[in-house]
């Protein structure tokens, strides 16, 4: 009778809870629906592009080939090779813009004046001589041909150093192909026998680079950021929830009203934990939906182990929530201690930036966030595909730290009673 | 037999004694005014009485249960209506008192039940109740905060301020309301800066000051304790502190003060005394005699606003206006 008399009250406590939420327009938006928001922003603009993809590569051309050059005293228009190397950049999907000179910042029209307003991320100048130099058409009295390199000039953005880096890498690459194809035609053109031994000393060493199958699928940057996105769940949906529970409460006066009633300080608790974790799950499945919806994930499903991590997740997020809702003095405290926290947190969780990309420091904290671990078993099982086995590192560094910040969060709330 | 018990209650935070050495006993079915300034210590009291915080010394018992050992059945009899408007304004008045019923262990039809009884009390119409509280008046908010403390029938109702803000009409309407929740049976104490209120509602107040109890008994042993039986009121064109100080002279007068009266929206000049129509023709001719024009006169038997007064040194109504 008392349990069934509990119960009633833990759901009456957990529903209002709920309704609190689900009846504030602020409130769904940022406990439910803002990392859905950070998701979609950075999964348009970063997480469909796959490693080859380099259409955001914006090349500015100057290719001066095919002007009137002297070639062993005669006159040469021949832009083969140079219009050839513009039009596989056009076919290896780069964004390629055409100019008739490289000119300055001032001059509008000139590739120099698109760099320093953004329009390119690289120019590349084509010299005059790019065909006849690579077609050996320099020769000496006796017409024996004079080896003459033909040089290409890349100018980038000193302003966007890790743009203008990328862009020159992608180019870099582009012209490594390009000349090995070269090389070939001209190995071709050689008698036969010089051949092999002219291949191996122009291309002494031969570099393959390709990622490695870790999901049997075609992964891209979202099929990472979509199971990462529910470290982002805990932060916003788990941890702000909770803080504002006690807190939020309090403030109205409707926590002394409860406690006045026959209601166990416990069950009041109970009621709040378990409307953390129905938003928890809700904001969890609506991120879920939306990866399949909106950016069509690819995915691995293993429904029990993902919901498992999530409330092991979910426990250390609501732990840290109830420490902020119990140490402060109301709800507007509570709100600001805990976006102090979760917005800074949320970059060290490893779900939208790597955390090898960061300073040592940084990624020892953030290695220490059980939030993190949650990411790092998502990825693990939602796009890898890995077995539990795989992942229980993770889920044991989850359950610790859910038990200390969950019985550190009860403690707080105890001595939170005390000041009513 | 009593349904309150305070017996030598004594609560310390720290250094600061917040509640000195009381004792209070309330009889089933009395309704009992607790009055005094801010920092008296009656919010210390009432969360005492319902178990919020325990007393540093002393006992108190509520239906006969002790809070110390049987808090839960203290809790299942006690309603408390607490002075803010403590209700969920997301919901409906239907949903919040759904919620609290829960909170006291109905369910089902009993919880149904209860909900219409305590609606048609407070007499909120079946459109009203439907709506979200964030869209009720005033008024209308202090019914349904009532209504959540009645849900279980509690024996004893504590009442905190229950008409703080509300206008004249909708005031009486819930001195209606507690009226009828005396007749029931129903054993009330009340916290109240109207001494109007406690006067018409209350058969025992207890006036406290600084933690202590300075006066217990009903109103109208009060007001015969101070043994001065009219107020003379004045309203000057101008309140200046000579005219207070020159009212002190005159022997029979036991305290003269001034209070901002919301009706004629001007100070006015009160004057404490045993024999109001002795004093009068000196009163009136002094105050003339110092260049003041007299704009009304009135005379009234001492009420109990007067004898907080006498016994504090403040008004209750100063108190409001300070916190």
């Amino acid at each position: 009778m008392k349990l069934k008399r509990t119960m009633h009250q833990v759901f009456a406590i957990a529903r209002t809870d709920f309704l609190g939420i689900a009846r504030n327009k602020t409130a769904i938006f940022f406990t439910l629906l803002f990392p859905l928001f950070f998701l979609i922003i950075i999964g348009f603009t970063f997480g469909t592009q796959s490693t080859s993809e380099t259409s955001r590569v914006h090349i500015g051309i100057v290719n001066f080939d095919g002007e009137m050059i002297n070639v062993n005293g005669t006159i040469s228009e021949n832009s083969t090779i140079g219009d050839a190397f513009v039009q596989n950049l056009k076919d290896a999907n780069f964004t390629v813009y055409e100019y008739s000179a490289y000119g300055d910042k001032n001059t509008n029209g000139t590739a120099a004046y698109d760099i320093s307003r953004r329009q390119i991320k690289i120019a590349v100048v084509i010299p005059s001589n790019f065909t006849e130099a690579l077609s050996y058409q320099y020769t000496n009295i006796s017409g024996m041909p004079i080896p003459t390199k033909a040089s290409l000039e890349l100018y980038t953005d000193p302003s966007d150093p890790t743009g203008s880096i990328i862009a020159q890498q992608s180019i870099l690459g582009f012209i490594l192909e390009f000349i090995k194809h070269y090389q070939e035609i001209a190995i071709n053109q050689l008698p036969s026998g010089f051949q092999e031994y002219a291949a191996v000393l122009a291309d002494p060493i031969t570099v393959l680079t390709s990622e490695a199958d870790v999901s049997g699928r075609q992964l891209r940057w979202i099929d990472y950021m979509v199971p990462g996105s529910l470290g982002l769940v805990l932060l916003w949906s788990g941890l702000n929830h909770a803080s504002v529970a006690i807190a939020g409460e309090r403030t109205k006066g409707t926590f002394q009203r409860m406690v006045i009633a026959p209601v166990s300080p416990m069950t009041v608790l109970v009621g709040k934990v378990i409307s953390c974790l129905i938003i928890v799950y809700l904001s969890a499945t609506i991120m879920l939906a939306a990866g399949i919806l909106i950016f069509q994930v690819n995915l691995y499903w293993n429904i029990p182990v993902i919901a498992l991590a999530i409330f092991l997740g979910a426990i250390s997020a609501i732990g840290l929530g109830l420490i902020i809702s119990s140490i402060s003095k109301n709800v507007e405290a509570a709100d600001a201690i805990t976006i102090l926290i979760s917005v800074p947190l949320q970059f060290f969780i490893g779900a939208f930036f790597p955390l090898s990309i960061m300073p040592e420091p940084a990624q020892i904290f953030g290695e220490a966030l059980p939030f993190t671990k949650l990411v790092y078993a998502m990825q693990s099982i939602m796009t890898k595909n890995l077995p539990f086995e795989a992942v229980v590192p993770e889920f044991l560094y989850m359950s610790i730290s859910g038990l200390i910040l969950f019985a550190l969060g009860i403690i707080a709330y105890q001595l939170s009673l005390k000041r009513l | 037999m009593n349904d309150i018990e305070i017996d030598s209650v004594t609560r310390r935070f720290e250094d600061t004694i917040a509640v000195d050495n009381v004792s209070i006993n309330v009889a089933r079915g009395e309704v009992f005014g607790l009055l005094g300034p801010n920092g008296a210590g009656k919010s210390t009291l009432t969360k005492m009485l319902c178990g919020m915080i325990n007393p540093t010394s002393g006992a108190i018992k509520v239906g006969g249960y002790s809070i110390q050992d049987n808090l839960m059945k203290v809790k299942e009899i006690i309603g408390v209506v607490p002075q803010d408007i403590v209700l969920y304004d997301y919901l409906n008045a239907h949903e919040n008192l759904a919620f609290f019923g829960k909170l006291y262990g109905l369910s089902g039809d009993k919880l149904r039940n209860r909900i219409r009884e305590v609606l048609d009390f407070t007499q909120l119409g079946e459109k009203a109740v439907k709506r979200r509280i964030s869209t009720y008046s005033g008024g209308m908010k202090r019914r349904i905060n009532i209504a959540v403390a009645l849900l279980h029938k509690p024996q004893v109702l504590l009442l905190d301020e229950p008409t703080a803000g509300l206008d004249p009409k909708n005031k009486l309407a819930l001195w209606e309301i507690i009226q009828t929740l005396h007749e029931e049976g129903r054993t009330i104490m009340l916290t109240t800066h109207m001494m109007d209120e406690a006067e018409e509602l209350c058969n025992q107040v207890a006036i406290m000051n600084k933690g202590r109890v300075i006066a217990l008994g009903s109103p109208r042993q009060l007001i015969k304790k101070v043994k001065m039986g009219n107020t003379i009121t004045v309203v000057p064109n101008k309140m200046t502190p000579q005219l207070i100080e020159a009212m002190r002279k005159f022997s029979r007068v036991e305290r003269s003060y001034k209070v901002y009266d919301e009706n004629e929206k001007r100070e006015t000049l009160k004057i404490i005394t045993e024999r109001a129509e002795d004093i009068l023709p000196d009163v009136v001719s002094t105050i003339s005699s110092m260049g003041t024009k007299i704009l009304s006169v009135e005379l009234s038997r001492v009420t109990l606003e007067d004898v907080f007064i006498l016994l504090t040194g403040r008004s209750l109504r100063e108190e409001e206006e300070q916190s």
